[in-house]
């Protein structure tokens, strides 16, 4: 549960970034023939790409974390398994 | 320089993967990047004026080194050299050198970029590569303790990068300078996912269990100069954008108080340390421009200290009074706690002068509670009971542990004007007074601090409460 609602959140954060890009315009910056006024900004949507790839790999890592963890605590309630592994 | 500083900054990643090719030569190519990063840093100290890059065009990466980096970098060339020795003979897999290198090329960048994006990537790969160490032993209670760091890091992160873009979008690109034209929303959350990275304030209390709980060589580094990358960034903003520099400050003094007044009442040694390296991170931030030079002598004693504590025969204050400890390992310890209280002749004391030189008078006093909380806290290290001389500890334990310690008396030669007599008196009494505290006080109290706020939904409840305080309290007092 805590690991999809992180997800969420790195979906907000993805979101806004693309707001922010295309406040100015819509279209795609790609060159071609046909002029077609309004661009979106490019950089903030090249520089989520990288957010995006970087939250996708911890989301496949805490997966496996807890594929580990459910072996021993089958329900994955996380308060119990924090009472039974602070000291 | 340019192209030394770029070969230098590629080099970990590029070894990190090729120690999977080589499982042979894994610890050689590990510590050969070590001490690259040292040559490096040494560069740097001689270098007059700062390098500055910019890699392709306006958006690009930007890199900015200076003296201020060249010490931290030393930090993490040393203590991840330390770490490599520590672990020579241990049986540790190449998988382990593989994510070490990649963490230590991952905090070099860190401490180079002078881009919040640059630095974000850096961030979260230290924050894969440290997931990763923490995990090494593949326990239950390693895996929660590493899920429990990624999430926290991961969150904090996300905060940040929206920071980032409100800062793109107020001055068309993500560098530091960009901070200054950027709404108070975008610094409040930038600092917001610093802070928590780093450690520091109550939104960094997720670091005792994490550190405590890793494995000694792990937690050294962890404490040593893993959470130095989210400092960094910190202290160079408050060096570029003098705005923020109040706002740091404060942050270094509530944190350096918090950290102490836990440390004072803890009970586990490992634990004990954690708590310390949460007081120490606010000595750095208390002072932006010496930063510095605390945090290399920070990191060396740090990561010396876990290594000690963890060849200890017990964690527990109380068992380890009774039983006594060899007597090497009890001069190792007592030189490390000696130079974390500031004791003269060594680089403890260059440090802790050097910053409460550049203290505000109205820190001066709250810093000063901070080190008799310090010079309290390591006593119990100090007059623990020696004696038996069989020595089971390995020589490779005691290479790590030299070149933590050689390093902390070179580095006093760095700032010896520092030895004037008031100089050397003050600490001298502080250290009494703590020592005297601890024996009538201290040492019969037995007082439990509740842990709930180190639960895991409080930690992420409290960056929200940071957060709202930063933005409210902070930066409208500041009027920014």
């Amino acid at each position: 549960m805590k690991i999809i609602s992180m997800d969420v959140m790195s979906t907000g954060a993805v979101a806004y970034y693309v707001v922010i890009a295309s406040r100015e315009g819509l279209f795609t910056p790609i060159l071609g023939s046909v002029q077609k006024g309004a661009y979106a900004d490019p950089v903030p949507q090249a520089v989520i790409l990288t957010a995006i790839v970087i939250g996708f790999s911890i989301q496949a890592l805490m997966l496996v974390g807890a594929m580990k963890l459910a072996r021993n605590n089958p329900t994955l309630e996380t308060n119990e398994i924090e009472k039974n592994n602070t000291p | 320089m340019n192209t030394i500083t770029i070969a230098w900054v590629t080099l970990p990643f590029f070894v990190g993967f090729f120690i999977y090719l080589f499982p042979l030569l894994d610890r050689y190519l590990a510590l050969g990047v070590a001490l690259a990063s040292a040559g490096y840093a040494s560069l740097l100290f001689a270098e007059k004026s700062p390098v500055s890059l910019l890699l392709v065009d306006n958006f690009g990466v930007r890199l900015y080194a200076d003296q201020l980096s060249a010490f931290f970098i030393l930090t993490n060339a040393l203590v991840t050299a330390a770490v490599i020795f520590y672990c020579w003979n241990n049986g540790k897999t190449t998988f382990f050198y593989t994510q070490a290198i990649i963490l230590h090329g991952s905090i070099n960048s860190a401490f180079v970029c002078a881009d919040f994006v640059t630095l974000y990537v850096a961030l979260e790969v230290l924050g894969i590569a440290a997931f990763l160490l923490i995990v090494y032993p593949r326990t239950d209670r390693s895996i929660w303790v590493g899920l429990r760091y990624l999430c926290v890091s991961n969150v904090a992160l996300l905060f940040y990068l929206i920071g980032a873009v409100l800062v793109y979008q107020a001055h068309n690109s993500f560098s530091f300078a960009g901070l200054r034209d950027a709404p108070p929303e975008a610094l409040a959350l930038i600092f917001l996912g610093l802070l928590t990275k780093g450690g520091i304030f109550v939104s960094g209390l997720w670091l005792p269990l994490t550190h405590s709980e890793s494995e000694t060589p792990v937690s050294a580094l962890m404490s040593g100069v893993v959470v130095k990358a989210g400092v960094y960034p910190l202290v160079r903003c408050a060096l570029m954008v003098p705005e923020v520099d109040p706002i740091v400050r404060v942050f270094g003094v509530g944190t350096a108080l918090l950290g102490v007044f836990y440390a004072v009442f803890e009970k586990d040694t490992k634990r004990m340390l954690a708590f310390h390296t949460v007081s120490q991170l606010g000595f750095i931030l208390a002072a932006p421009i010496v930063g510095g030079f605390y945090a290399l002598t920070h990191g060396l004693v740090k990561s010396a200290l876990f290594l000690i504590a963890g060849n200890l025969p017990s964690r527990n204050f109380k068992e380890l009074q009774h039983q006594p400890i060899s007597t090497p390992i009890w001069i190792a310890l007592v030189i490390a706690s000696f130079s974390i209280s500031g004791f003269p002749l060594l680089s403890g004391f260059g440090a802790k002068v050097l910053t409460s030189k550049n203290l505000l008078p109205w820190q001066a006093i709250v810093m000063n509670i901070a080190a008799l909380g310090t010079a309290i806290s390591f006593a119990k290290f100090i007059f623990l009971p020696r004696g038996v001389t069989e020595n089971n500890t390995k020589p490779s334990f005691w290479v790590a542990v030299l070149i933590l310690i050689g390093g902390l008396f070179i580095a006093n030669i760095v700032y010896y004007e520092a030895y004037t007599w008031e100089n050397i008196i003050k600490p001298l009494v502080t250290i009494g007074i703590g020592w005297l505290a601890y024996l009538l006080i201290f040492k019969h109290l037995v007082i439990k601090l509740p842990r709930a706020i180190e639960q895991f939904d409080h930690l992420i409840g409290v960056m929200t409460l940071i957060l709202v305080f930063l933005f409210w309290k902070g930066f409208a007092w500041l009027g920014i």
